[in-house]
C-alpha cells in the first residue's frame, strides 16, 4: 500500500519527524482488502434471468473474520466467487488488495488467485495423488518458489495446523477434518491478503467443526489473516467477527458494515 | 523447468491412479501397435521378396543388351563377351555375369514347348535365382556343359526326367534355325512357378558353339550386374551407360515398371494402412481420455481455481495423453518385435503359389523389420498421442474454476 502526502514538497528535518508519524498513523488505520460497489450478477435460467447479486456494495477491511451467511440462492457463493474471480459479475466493480477484478481478463485473475488468494473448499479438493506435504508444495511449486524453500514453507505450515506427523499420508488416508486442515495449509503457505472459505465446515461432524474454525480464528487473531467464508452455520457465524446476512441478492443485515 | 517436472509427476501419478482402466487403454494400444508393426513388417517383406524376385530373376539391378534386343530377341543383336564392366570404387558391385538368353522351342517325344533358353556360367550366377535351384539329378558342371537344366513343371509337361534327351530349336546368328538333341542333366525346383516353366539353362560357351556363325565371336546377349546397394543404382546405370554407349544399359526399374510400381506403393500401403489402425484406435483414446477428464472436472477445476493458468492445464493434460501413448506404443512395439521374431522362418504360401506369384513374390513370405520403420512409427504414434489428447485438453480448458466450487 502506498500513500501520498499532499502538498510535501521539499521536506525539512523539522518537517520529516511529522511526515514520519503521519505515515505511522496511516499504517495503523486498517485497509480495505475487499471492496465491492455495486456488483450486480444475473444468470440465466431456462432463458429467465436470475438476479443472483443485486448491486451488492461491501468492504471488508484487513484482519477481518467475516461470515457471509444466508439461505440458499441468498447469493452468498455468487458474492464469495466473485471476490474470489472465479466468477464474473454483470455490473459493479470488485477490487481485491487494490486490483479492480473486472479489469482482468482469465489469465491475469488466474495470476491474482495464485498469488492473493487462498482458497478452502467444501469438498476440501486436494489432489488425490499427492501425498499433504506435496498438496501443500503443489501451490507453491505453481509460484516458482525454489524445492528447499517451499519445502521447508509447506512444512512448517503442516505442522502450524498440527499435521506435521501426517505430512506423508495422501488425501484418502485422512480424516475429513485432517483433509480441511491440510486444504487449509495449502490455502495459507502462500500467506495471501485474503483467505475464501466456502462452506468449510458442511461436511464435518461438529468437534471437527469447533477444532477447524478455531485454526480459523487463530489464524485472523495471530497472524492478521484476512477471511471471508460462506456458511449457513450458526457455529461458523459465532466464531467470526463480522457477519454479512444475504437475502435475495442483496446484503440484508451486516454486523460491522464500514461500507 | 520445475513446473515441467511437477506437472510430469503429476501426470505419471494420475496415469498410475486410473490402473484398471488404463491397462485396457496400454493393452489397446499395444495391440494396435504391435499388430500393425507385424502387418506392415510382412508389407516391407513382401517388398523386399518383390523387390529380390525382380533383381535376381535374371534381370539384375542393371542390364546391357544391345539395342533392339528387347523388341526382336536374336542372337543377330549380340555383342561381345570381351565387354568388360567396370564401376567407380564408390559403388560395390555383388556380382556380373554374361549370357545368352533367347526364345526357344524344346520338344520331347510327347509334348512341344517355347521356353527361354539361357546360355550361363554356372559360377557367375550365384547373383541370380539359380543358385537357389534346388536341382534333382546334376547341375551344369561349367560353361562348356552341353547339358540342359530344366524346370520341375516343364519336365512335367515335357513328360520327360533327368537322362533323357529332348531337342531345342534355336535361331542362330545367320538368322538359320538350328536344332539339336539336349540330354536332361537335370530338374530344378524354384522358390517361384514361373521359372519351372519357362527357363531352360545350359553351359553358355557350349551354347556360343552351337550358335557360332559367321558372324561375332562368342556372343552374348545381355549382361546382368547385380549391386551391393540398391541405393547406387542410378549412378551405377549412368556410370555404364557412359562407358558403354553402343548398348542399352536399364535397371531393373524400367524393365519391369509394374513391380516398381508396387515396390513405390508399398511405402503409401504401409502409412495408410497404419493410419487406419491408428484411426481406429483414436476414436477409442480420444473418447477414454475425454472421460477421464470428465470424471475429474472438479479436481481441473480446483487447479483452475488456485491459478493454475490454462497453458500448464493443457500442458498436463497433454503430457497424461502422450504418456498413457508412449507405454502403449513401447509396449505395442515390443510385441511386433517378438511377433516378428517367432515369424522370423517366413509363412509358407506355397499353397497359394500361383497367386503370390502374380504379386510377384516368393512363396515363402518372411517379415522384415527395420530399425527407420520401429522409429517412423513409433514416432508417428506418439503424434498420434498428441492428436488424440487435442480433445479431451480442449475440453479440460473449457472447465470453470467454479467447478471447484461443487459439493
Amino acid at each position: 500500500m502506498t500513500h501520498s502526502v499532499p502538498n510535501a514538497g521539499p521536506v525539512s528535518s523539522g518537517q520529516e519527524s511529522s511526515v514520519q508519524e503521519s505515515l505511522q498513523k496511516d499504517s495503523l488505520v486498517k485497509t480495505p482488502v475487499v471492496v465491492c460497489r455495486g456488483v450486480k450478477r444475473i444468470y440465466q435460467q431456462d432463458s429467465v434471468p436470475v438476479h443472483a447479486l443485486r448491486g451488492v456494495d461491501l468492504e471488508i477491511q484487513e484482519g477481518e473474520f467475516v461470515s457471509l451467511a444466508g439461505p440458499s440462492g441468498s447469493g452468498k457463493s455468487t458474492l464469495l466467487n466473485s471476490i474470489g474471480g472465479l466468477d464474473g459479475f454483470d455490473a459493479g466493480t470488485v477490487t481485491v488488495g487494490g486490483t479492480d477484478l473486472g479489469a482482468l481478463n482469465s489469465a491475469e485473475l488466474a495470476e491474482l488467485r495464485l498469488h492473493k488468494i487462498g482458497f478452502v473448499f467444501q469438498a476440501y479438493n486436494l489432489i488425490p495423488v499427492l501425498s499433504a506435504q506435496e498438496n501443500v508444495e503443489f501451490i507453491l511449486q505453481l509460484q516458482g518458489v525454489p524445492s528447499q524453500q517451499r519445502r521447508e514453507r509447506a512444512t512448517e505450515a503442516l505442522a502450524s495446523l498440527g499435521l506435521g506427523d501426517l505430512a506423508h499420508r495422501r488425501p484418502g488416508e485422512l480424516s475429513g477434518g485432517q483433509q480441511q486442515r491440510v486444504a487449509i495449509a495449502r490455502a495459507i503457505v502462500t500467506k495471501p491478503v485474503l483467505l475464501l472459505a466456502d462452506e468449510p465446515t458442511a461436511n464435518l461432524d461438529s468437534k471437527t467443526t469447533s477444532e477447524l474454525l478455531e485454526v480459523l480464528q487463530q489464524l485472523n487473531q495471530q497472524q492478521g489473516m484476512t477471511i471471508v467464508t460462506a456458511t449457513h452455520d450458526p457455529i461458523v457465524m459465532g466464531f467470526t467477527s463480522r457477519q454479512v446476512a444475504m437475502l435475495d441478492g442483496e446484503i440484508h443485515q451486516d454486523t460491522g458494515s464500514t461500507g | 523447468m520445475s513446473t515441467l517436472v511437477l506437472l510430469f509427476n503429476l501426470s505419471l501419478r494420475n496415469i498410475l491412479r486410473y490402473r484398471r482402466r488404463n491397462f485396457f487403454l496400454f493393452a489397446a494400444i499395444a495391440v494396435a501397435v504391435g499388430g500393425t508393426t507385424l502387418s506392415n513388417s510382412l508389407i516391407r517383406g513382401w517388398q523386399v521378396s518383390m523387390l529380390e524376385t525382380a533383381v535376381s530373376g535374371l534381370t539384375g539391378h542393371i542390364k546391357l543388351q544391345a539395342p533392339g534386343f528387347a523388341d526382336d530377341p536374336s542372337l543377330q543383336r549380340a555383342f561381345s563377351s570381351d565387354t568388360q564392366i567396370s564401376l567407380s570404387q564408390q559403388i560395390p558391385v555383388a556380382g556380373v555375369t554374361q549370357r545368352i538368353n533367347l526364345p526357344a522351342v524344346i520338344s520331347s517325344e510327347r509334348e512341344t514347348r517355347g521356353v527361354a533358353l539361357v546360355g550361363v556360367v554356372p559360377t557367375q550366377e550365384d547373383i541370380s535365382l539359380y543358385r537357389d535351384l534346388e536341382i534333382e539329378g546334376e547341375g551344369l558342371t561349367g560353361a562348356n556343359d552341353g547339358r540342359l537344366l530344366i524346370g520341375k513343371a516343364l519336365a512335367q509337361t515335357l513328360q520327360t526326367r533327368v537322362g533323357r534327351r529332348v531337342v531345342i530349336i534355336v535361331q542362330g546368328a545367320d538368322g538359320k534355325s538350328r536344332e539339336r538333341g539336349y540330354r536332361v542333366a537335370g530338374v530344378f525346383d524354384a522358390p517361384m512357378r514361373w521359372p519351372e516353366k519357362v527357363l531352360v539353362f545350359t553351359g553358355l560357351d557350349a551354347l556360343q558353339g552351337t550358335l557360332a556363325g559367321d558372324g561375332l565371336r562368342d556372343p552374348i546377349t545381355e549382361i546382368s550386374v547385380v549391386l551391393s546397394n540398391e541405393g547406387d543404382r542410378a549412378a551405377a546405370a549412368a556410370e555404364l551407360a557412359a562407358a558403354h554407349p553402343s548398348l542399352v544399359v536399364q535397371d531393373w526399374r524400367q524393365m519391369q515398371p509394374q513391380i516398381a510400381e508396387i515396390v513405390d506403393m508399398v511405402e503409401g500401403v504401409m502409412v495408410i494402412w497404419f493410419f487406419l489402425i491408428m484411426s481406429g484406435l483414436t476414436f477409442g483414446l480420444v473418447n477414454t481420455l475425454i472421460a477421464s477428464v470428465m470424471q475429474r472436472t472438479q479436481e481441473l477445476g480446483m487447479l483452475r481455481a488456485l491459478g493454475m493458468n490454462k497453458r500448464l492445464l493443457l500442458v498436463q493434460v497433454v503430457l497424461e495423453c502422450v504418456g498413457i501413448m508412449i507405454v502403449g506404443v513401447v509396449a505395442g512395439l515390443a510385441l511386433g518385435i517378438v511377433m516378428v521374431l517367432a515369424l522370423g522362418d517366413g509363412i509358407d504360401l506355397s499353397a497359394f503359389s500361383e497367386s503370390v506369384e502374380a504379386i510377384g513374390i516368393s512363396t515363402l513370405l518372411r517379415p522384415v523389420l527395420t530399425v527407420e520403420d520401429l522409429l517412423l512409427f513409433g514416432g508417428l504414434s506418439v503424434l498420434v498421442g498428441f492428436f488424440a489428447s487435442y480433445f479431451p485438453a480442449r475440453r479440460a480448458l473449457k472447465i470453470s474454476p467454479l467447478m471447484a466450487m461443487n459439493r
